[in-house]
This record gives C-alpha cells, sequence and structure tokens, in this order.
C-alpha cells in the first residue's frame, strides 16, 4: 500500500474489485495527492458517489465518512448534507451515468445554487458495469454493446452544461495528465462554491475492447492521450479533440448555497427579534 | 348525532390524549390540515423540508418555507422529488430532523430514495396527502390509492415500513410528532398517509405554545461508534448515524456489514433483512393507533381510515339509531397491519376511497372469515352518511350491502 492510501484509505476495502488496468484506482490516488497536498484530514472531507463503475470501486474506499447514493443522486443527497455539516468539503466521484444521464437534472441545478461541493466526474464513456452500452458522454458513432452499428446520437459535454448552469470552477482533464488533474483538483476543492472535474479515463474490457479493439491499457491511455492533442503517434489527426484544462473559473466569486440560506435564516430571526424587542 | 346520545362507548388508543392532557398551555385556532402538519413538524424538532409542490400537499411547502428560517431551519424546493427525499435523507445524516411531503405522483418518485432511507435506517417523514388517481386524476379530490405502495414503498422486498393516518386537522398536529418520535425511535422513514380533504380543510386547532418545553418529543441522538448497522437485532432505540462527525461511517445502497461496507453474501443479507423487518415487527404493540365505536356489543362493524372515517363514523351512529348494532373501526396505524382489531368472527364492512379495494383485502385476510367481509369503494368524493347507514343495515339485515350509485362492492 503506498503512503497515501495508507494515509487515507481503509485497508479493508482496498484493493477494490476494478478490472485489471482500470483508471478509477489511479485517478484515487491523484485526488488524494490533492487532498494531502492541500493538508486535508479524514474528519474535513466527506466522500460521496453513486452507482456503477466508479460507484461501486469507490465506495468505502476513503477513510472517513461515506456514502454511496441510489444511482444519480448523490448531489441531492450532498444538499441536503451539506445544510447540516457546512463546514467539510464533499468530494462527489461520480461516473458519466451518474452526472451526465440519471442524475443531470440534480448535477445541473447544484450548480445552479453553488452548492458547496467537488464533483469529480470520472467518465469511461459508456456504462461499463452493466457490460459495456453506450452513454451521454461516449464519442458518437462509436461502438458498444448497445451501439453495434455505431452511437447515433450526438454526444454530451457535462461542462458545457455545468458553466451555463452557473458552476463557479469547471475542468476538464484525463487519466493520462497526472500532474493536471492534481492542480486541478486542488483548485476545485478550493473554491466555496460548486466545482466541476470531468476525467476522461480507460474502461479496458468494455469501451476498449468493443470501441477500440483492445483491451490493453496502455494503448487505451494512448488514444485518450491522442484525442487531448489531437494528434495520433503517427502524425494524422485524430477524429475529433477534447480540450483539456480550466474552462471556467470563477471560484469563491458567488456565495454558496448553504450559506445564503444561513445568511437569510440570520435576516429572518433578526427581524422577528427586532420586532417582539418593539 | 354524537356517541354520547347514541350511548356507545368511543375509545382512541394513541399517545396524543396523554400529550394533550400535558401541553394545556397554547393557541387554539382555525387551520387547515397542511399547516397542522407543518406545525406538528416544526414542534417535533423538524429543521429541514426539501421537496417538491403539488396539490394537495402544496401548503405545507409554503408554511415550511416562512416557518423554517424562523426557527433556524432550512426549505429547500428542489427540481424534482426524488431530490426531495434524498436531500431529506442526507439532512438527516448529517443529523437534523427532516420532512418531505407530497401527493401520489410525487410519492412514486421518492422510492428510489425511500428504499435507501429504509436500508441505511435513516429516520425522516413523508406527507402522502392522496388524491385520486391513477395518475394525476383529480387533482382537487380525495383519494386512497396508495394503501399498498406505501406500505411497498421501495422495490426489492425485505422491509417492513410505517405508515400513520389522521383523520382530523387535530390529529394532524399530534400524529405528526408521533411519526417523527417512530422514525427515530426505528431508525426508518416514516409515511403520514394523508388525503385531499385532511389536507385542505379547515378544523379548530389547538397548538401548544413552547415546542422546547413538550417533553414527548423524542430528541435527535447520534451513533458515534460502531455497529453502525446492528444487523441480525431487533432493538429499538438505536442512535441514528450521523455523517460529518468522523465516525467513518458508510452509507451506501447495497446489502451491507455492521460497519456499512457492501457485502455480497447469503449471511449478510439474512442479518440485513432480519433487521430491517424485526426492528418493527418485534414491537408492534408500539406502533398499533385506532380508534373504535360501539365494537363491544357490534353484529357489523365499519372500517375506514382518513377523511372518510369521519363521515363513516357518523354513518355507523346512523346505522345504531335505525337499530342496527353497528361498531366502527378507525385505523391510525395502516402499517404493519393491526391484523388483531379483526379477530372476532362477524360482518366487517369496509369504506375506502378507491373502487379497486385495497384495505378491504388486508381485512379479508386478517378476518377469521374472509367471506363475511364486504366492500363499499367509492372514488373522489366522501361517502355519505345515508351511503354507510343503508350498507350497514343491509348487511346486518340481509347479509349484503344493498346497490348504490357510485358505490363499488366487488372486490375479487
Amino acid at each position: 500500500m503506498n503512503k497515501l492510501a495508507k494515509k487515507y484509505l481503509r485497508p479493508s476495502q482496498i484493493p477494490t474489485k476494478a478490472c485489471h488496468g482500470c483508471g478509477i484506482g489511479m485517478i484515487e490516488n491523484w485526488l488524494l495527492q490533492a487532498i494531502d497536498e492541500m493538508g486535508l484530514k479524514q474528519d474535513d472531507v466527506i466522500f460521496g458517489t453513486g452507482i456503477g463503475c466508479v460507484g461501486r470501486q469507490t465506495f468505502a474506499t476513503w477513510g472517513g465518512d461515506n456514502f454511496g447514493a441510489t444511482h444519480g443522486r448523490a448531489l441531492a443527497v450532498a444538499t441536503g448534507l451539506k445544510l447540516a455539516q457546512p463546514d467539510k468539503k464533499y468530494l462527489i466521484v461520480v461516473g458519466d451515468g451518474d452526472a451526465a444521464s440519471i442524475g443531470t437534472s440534480h448535477l445541473i441545478h447544484a450548480a445552479r445554487r453553488n452548492l458547496g461541493v467537488t464533483v469529480i466526474c470520472e467518465d469511461n464513456m459508456g456504462y461499463e458495469s452493466t457490460g459495456g452500452q453506450f452513454s451521454p458522454t461516449t464519442p458518437a458513432g462509436y461502438v458498444t454493446n448497445s451501439s453495434p452499428y455505431g452511437m447515433v446520437e450526438p454526444g454530451f459535454d457535462p461542462c458545457d452544461v455545468v458553466k451555463a448552469a452557473g458552476a463557479t470552477f469547471v475542468a476538464e482533464t484525463t487519466a493520462t495528465q497526472w500532474h493536471q488533474t492534481v492542480k486541478i483538483v486542488k483548485k476545485a476543492l478550493a473554491n466555496d462554491g460548486f466545482s466541476f472535474v470531468h476525467v476522461r479515463f480507460p474502461c479496458n474490457e468494455n469501451f476498449g475492447a468493443y470501441a477500440l479493439g483492445t483491451r490493453d491499457t496502455l494503448k487505451n491511455l494512448e488514444w485518450i492521450y491522442e484525442h487531448t492533442q489531437g494528434r495520433k503517434a503517427d502524425g494524422t489527426e485524430t477524429d475529433f479533440t477534447w480540450e483539456t484544462g480550466i474552462k471556467h473559473d470563477a471560484s469563491n466569486s458567488r456565495p454558496e448555497f448553504s450559506k445564503v440560506l444561513r445568511d437569510m435564516n440570520a435576516r429572518v430571526r433578526a427581524d422577528l427579534a427586532a420586532r417582539a424587542g418593539t | 348525532m354524537s356517541t354520547l346520545e347514541i350511548g356507545v362507548k368511543e375509545t382512541l388508543v394513541a399517545p396524543w390524549p396523554e400529550w394533550a392532557r400535558r401541553a394545556t398551555r397554547g393557541r387554539r385556532l382555525l387551520e387547515a390540515g397542511t399547516y397542522a402538519l407543518t406545525e406538528g413538524a416544526i414542534a417535533a424538532g423538524c429543521r429541514v423540508f426539501a421537496g417538491y409542490p403539488i396539490t394537495p400537499a402544496t401548503d405545507i411547502a409554503e408554511y415550511m418555507s416562512k416557518r423554517l428560517p424562523q426557527v433556524g431551519g432550512y426549505y429547500v424546493q428542489c427540481e424534482d422529488e426524488l431530490a426531495g427525499m434524498h436531500a431529506c435523507a442526507g439532512a438527516s445524516l448529517g443529523g437534523l430532523k427532516a420532512m418531505t411531503a407530497t401527493s401520489g405522483p410525487g410519492f412514486t418518485l421518492m422510492h428510489d430514495a425511500y428504499g435507501w432511507a429504509i436500508t441505511n435506517e435513516i429516520p425522516l417523514v413523508v406527507v402522502d396527502a392522496m388524491r385520486v388517481g391513477p395518475i394525476s386524476g383529480i387533482t382537487g379530490a380525495p383519494g386512497q390509492g396508495e394503501f399498498y405502495i406505501a406500505r411497498y414503498a421501495s422495490h426489492g422486498g425485505n422491509f417492513e415500513t410505517i405508515v400513520l393516518s389522521p383523520s382530523s386537522v387535530q390529529e394532524a398536529f399530534w400524529l405528526t410528532i408521533d411519526a417523527f418520535n417512530l422514525a427515530e425511535r426505528f431508525r426508518t422513514p416514516v409515511t403520514i398517509l394523508t388525503d385531499q380533504v385532511i389536507s385542505d380543510m379547515w378544523e379548530d386547532l389547538f397548538v401548544p405554545e413552547d415546542y422546547d418545553a413538550l417533553d414527548f418529543v423524542v430528541p435527535r441522538r447520534h451513533n458515534l461508534m460502531m455497529p453502525f448497522y446492528p444487523v441480525g437485532s431487533a432493538d429499538l432505540d438505536v442512535p441514528p448515524n450521523v455523517i460529518g462527525h468522523g465516525t467513518g461511517v458508510c452509507v451506501s445502497a447495497y446489502t451491507h456489514t455492521e460497519e456499512g461496507y457492501d457485502i455480497e453474501e447469503m449471511e449478510a443479507q439474512w442479518a440485513q433483512t432480519y433487521r430491517l423487518i424485526n426492528k418493527i415487527r418485534h414491537h408492534r404493540d408500539q406502533l398499533t393507533r385506532y380508534e373504535t365505536v360501539g365494537v363491544e356489543d357490534a353484529e357489523v362493524i365499519a372500517v375506514a381510515y382518513g377523511a372518510n372515517a369521519r363521515t363513516v363514523k357518523t354513518g355507523v351512529l346512523e346505522a345504531r339509531r335505525r337499530g342496527v348494532r353497528a361498531g366502527f373501526v378507525r385505523l391510525i396505524t395502516l402499517w404493519p397491519f393491526p391484523d388483531e382489531l379483526f379477530a372476532r368472527d362477524l360482518p366487517y364492512v369496509v369504506c375506502e376511497l378507491n373502487y379497486d379495494g385495497q384495505l378491504v383485502r388486508e381485512v379479508m385476510r386478517s378476518a377469521p372469515d374472509g367471506r363475511t367481509v364486504r366492500f363499499m369503494g367509492k372514488s373522489a368524493e366522501l361517502h355519505t352518511v345515508a351511503e354507510v347507514a343503508a350498507g350497514l343495515e343491509g348487511v346486518a339485515r340481509n347479509g349484503r350491502v344493498p346497490e348504490l350509485p357510485y358505490i363499488w362492492t366487488e372486490v375479487r
């Protein structure tokens, strides 16, 4: 077990049941690095997740308090929890199904309210724990087990959606960008408001095997890396490009949701007290 | 016409008559059922309401949006009912008492969160103000179509639920405090299954002066150590788990160990189910609330709950006046179902606000001879006193409910 895992995770819950070569563990290690570099302790962070590969493989690994919500509802749970425990940092680690499909309405409205949580959307570009069906983040045209003739729907970029909804920090990165991801997560956690970090990672067993034709982790990582560069190793252009990096940084520019409610309560109670006094 | 004039015995088995004797200082108001449900929640210490407006529960949301900030609480108007009940569960996990309120269309959406709250033993209160359906039905008319849905408020089985139903504005107030108390003691969501008439109607209401002085309110406690889930145990009064106190608690949708870790083993499934079912089944004596009138010498008993229990009760007295020895059972606790109230072998006439027959099926199951159980279903409108009296008279004298317009009698 590495030093960070020993410091922050539960020995009994790792390694997880993740498939060989899965990026989830690696990304979690980067999250721990960001937490550690910020000087946060186990008790400072509440770890929330959902259902699917990301939910199942990360739930209960965090050494502090954990919740694994029903599919898509981690942000709905966090909305209530934040009212009761406003001083904690919230790391909501979910997949593309949770964030970009079944739970998108909660994502949008959490962004709109500027709920003080950091969402890490670990995106393996499909429903991989159910055997590899396409999701709203599967690139258009790609073959999955439910798009045998190619995915006919246009893709969906959750970063655009949360930015439009009012998120105060939005960034995109991938499992091929270690240092950039750690820096981004630190900035996200430093924002007292809604932060969204989209991290693409390869699924070797399903997306890799069916869409890309290989279960080789390094080849799948390379495919992601090429799409961040817009260019393949042989110099030809990729079919599309992912722009990674910070997409929007308005950190701490507007009040956090639970604080807005607390401030309103204080105003209401002060008015009541003043009226009772007169 | 009162029970006193007719000369029959009236019994109410519930904790609140005693509470009313203890909390005598307060205000007498003319208020709506939704107001009473709101104030009952505030009195019980509710500090979070998260939900989505829907007729006829909307007024609860509006009252909450005004009252909660005054007492340091939080009103959250969510994007949908899925979010509403999940946010309540989150708030409760953070240590605050929480409630949501809805009607049938929202209640079905809440089942996602309901099962999560059951499994994780999260105390909270859900109000379902029923209207006639299916689906949107008639939004301003009462129904009783969620009797079974409230019992089976999640998929997957392996749980029991607690469901209470008031039949007056005053009772809605006390019963809401009771619902919060039971939620805390049993560590589970409790449903208040009410209807459009009870929520919308105005009646006199006594509200105690000082909520902080109500010594019968069960306060929120925090479970700060293992086991977080006493699987395999039916113990009551285990403090609820809390997130944010550094206990390392784990809460999830999966079958869990006592630490809250997900596990895929038969033994764990058995132990979790034992807990979820038996913490309620083994303590049914602490859950059963009901009212009876004239059951001691009855030759026929009318059964009802909620709003139409009001006209059914008067119908029973009218039948008495006509010489029928009629009795009345009003269920307040709907689930766990109080089988013992139907132990006597005599005809039962079940009056409920649906045509498909829901409560009647449980009475048929509980009664010594299911064939003696009669059904008087009505939909979108309360039973009239005349209908109930005619039904009871018909059963007592001819063994059947006479044909009446808009009364459905077939169950099978």
